[in-house]
């Protein structure tokens, strides 16, 4: 939800008086996490409420993809909890936390390119165990883009085509939490237009989206909540008006 | 020898090879290194065959010249090669934390080990299966074709060994999961895959086809410790060409590598003074010239997006 209003307000100190919701699918709580013996995230805290679409930004190596990654455990967090629907994920593999309802969009590399389209899906579902098909031949009538495609390989789509592809592999599990690490990056400006719509859709099929996006003005304009982060933690949050009106997160943060 | 000959010959051989390929080159994609215990991998089978051919005996019918019981025995060789690996796998590569080159070091200490067992059980002398020899098929000397039918039933099991790992990578979950996983091992964790047991089952197969070759390789020639080593840098040779990483790479590299040791004598023919002595010597060149053309070699990838 956004509200112009707010942007009057002096400042933009972290506050969730004009969130909608207060049911968090997903909560990082006081967050250290890194690669290695590099700390990354820095005592962060955030939350994806149900049915939200809440967008990260900051400048490079602020942590905006660490954050995802260590939300869907391909980093142990060193401090702090991830929670999920208030139960403790932190630290669980990858291949588990999709079958509790999280699902992970890759910026790159997000489809297995040797595969077909329709492999690619079924990848998507391993973990599934019934209405596999059912699932899939929705999400062809929802993104007919790639169902004319279904017997080719996958490394023959387009930029744009492949976005929907890595989205629609990731619904397969149909997750109440969707991670999309910048679903923009590297495409024509139309077609990151349209890969937003397809956030946008995903979206109103129940699914919180938690997305990391360069791209700020877009990103956050379909986003209900942002985050700004820097050197690992939360600066500001607020609604993406509130954000992209405020003199000091522009420019600290926001290019300008 | 004729053409025709000597082209039966590398048709044979290189049966033998393919399957080991196959399995070099599909460890080599999932399991993250270049395993240099795989030919004596092979001689673990071979050996296998031998003592469970010993135990079975023939069992009455022969197929191309061959006992059933030798099939029952190639059986036991595939099992035995296919658990020693994941043995190993498990006790050993999976609980070393030192990457693939690490691994591949490891791996030639492995070899080391199945070889030296192989040689204080079975003596370092060669041994042959309990089979007699045979004559080759009069009905195709009329052609040139100077191949036994011990050499036909290789190439069959061969085909029959490839096809169903076709049918398996293509039509099975358990052959998705593993081309996902050669693809992008990362995106399959993401996807759900549980990429150990894939990684596991990558194993089986992949040690079991060579068990075969080697088993194979014994009926061809006779039995060694060190028969399965001999062959390894020709199967990586053929691995190579074909494109590392890539089974039906292999397949293709397996074929054209035996084909071309096998044919060698004919340069001779054509005035090339090259001995047989150094028909894998020529094979090594052709894939030099064949990699300055191919970096990635015959079926592998130029861009992104590997895949068995």
């Amino acid at each position: 939800m956004s509200d112009a209003s707010a942007g009057d307000e002096a400042g933009v100190e972290p506050t969730d008086a004009e969130r909608t919701g207060s049911d968090p699918v997903l909560s990082l709580s006081n967050v250290d996490s890194g690669y290695g013996e590099v700390q990354v995230l820095d005592d962060l805290s955030m939350d994806l409420n149900a049915g939200e679409i809440v967008c990260l930004v900051g400048p490079n190596g602020a942590g905006k993809s660490t954050v995802l990654k260590t939300a869907f455990g391909m980093l142990t967090p060193w401090e702090g909890t991830v929670e999920y629907h208030g139960r403790d994920i932190g630290g669980m593999a990858p291949e588990d936390i999709v079958r509790e309802g999280i699902g992970y969009v890759p910026q790159t590399d997000n489809v297995f390119g040797s595969l077909t389209i329709e492999e690619n899906l079924r990848m998507g579902g391993v973990a599934r165990n019934d209405d596999l098909d059912e699932v899939i031949g929705r999400l062809y009538d929802r993104f007919p883009i790639i169902d004319e495609k279904r017997g080719a390989k996958a490394r023959t789509l387009s930029g744009g085509q492949r976005q929907v592809l890595a989205f629609a592999r990731a619904l397969v599990m149909e997750p109440d939490v969707l991670l999309i690490d910048e679903p923009s990056a590297g495409l024509a400006p139309n077609t990151a237009d349209d890969v937003f719509e397809d956030v946008q859709a995903v979206n109103d099929m129940d699914t919180a989206i938690l997305m990391v996006e360069q791209n700020v003005t877009k990103g956050l304009g379909i986003s209900d909540w942002g985050y700004v982060l820097d050197q690992g933690t939360v600066r500001f949050d607020g609604t993406p008006d509130t954000l992209l009106n405020d003199e000091e997160v522009s420019q600290l943060y926001l290019g300008g | 020898m004729s053409v025709i000959e000597l082209a039966a010959n590398g048709v044979v051989y290189s049966s033998i090879i393919v399957l080991a390929s196959i399995g070099l080159s599909l460890i080599y994609s999932i399991a993250g290194f270049a395993n240099f215990a795989h030919g004596d991998t092979m001689t673990v089978g071979a050996y296998a065959t031998l003592v469970a051919f010993g135990l079975i005996g023939g069992v009455g019918f022969t197929i191309l010249g061959v006992p059933l019981g030798f099939f029952a025995a190639v059986g036991v060789g595939i099992a035995a090669a296919a658990v020693v690996a994941v043995v190993t796998q498990r006790m050993v590569y999976d609980a070393l934390d030192v990457g693939s080159i690490g691994l591949l070091i490891t791996s030639i200490g492995i070899a080391f080990i199945y070889r030296a067992l192989i040689q204080m059980g079975f003596g370092a002398d060669t041994v042959r299966y309990d089979i007699p020899s045979l004559r080759p098929i009069e009905s195709l000397q009329q052609y040139g074709v100077l191949i036994t039918a011990h050499d036909l039933a290789t190439v069959l099991s061969a085909a029959l060994l490839v096809t169903g790992l076709h049918v398996l990578l293509q039509h099975t979950d358990l052959g998705r999961k593993m081309r996902a996983m050669a693809d992008n091992p990362d995106l399959a964790r993401v996807s759900g895959i549980r990429t150990y047991r894939v990684k596991l089952w990558s194993w089986v197969i992949g040690a079991g086809l060579a068990g075969a070759g080697g088993a194979f390789l014994g009926l061809f020639n006779q039995l060694s410790p060190r028969m399965g080593f001999n062959l390894l840098l020709v199967v990586f040779a053929a691995v190579i060409l074909g494109g590392i990483g890539s089974v039906y790479g292999a397949v293709l590299g397996g074929f054209l590598i035996g084909m071309i040791v096998e044919m060698t004598p004919l340069l001779s023919r054509v005035g090339v003074p090259i001995g047989i002595e150094y028909a894998e010597a020529v094979a090594f060149l052709i894939m030099v010239a064949i990699l300055l053309v191919r970096p990635t070699g015959i079926a592998g990838d130029t861009a992104e997006g590997g895949g068995v």
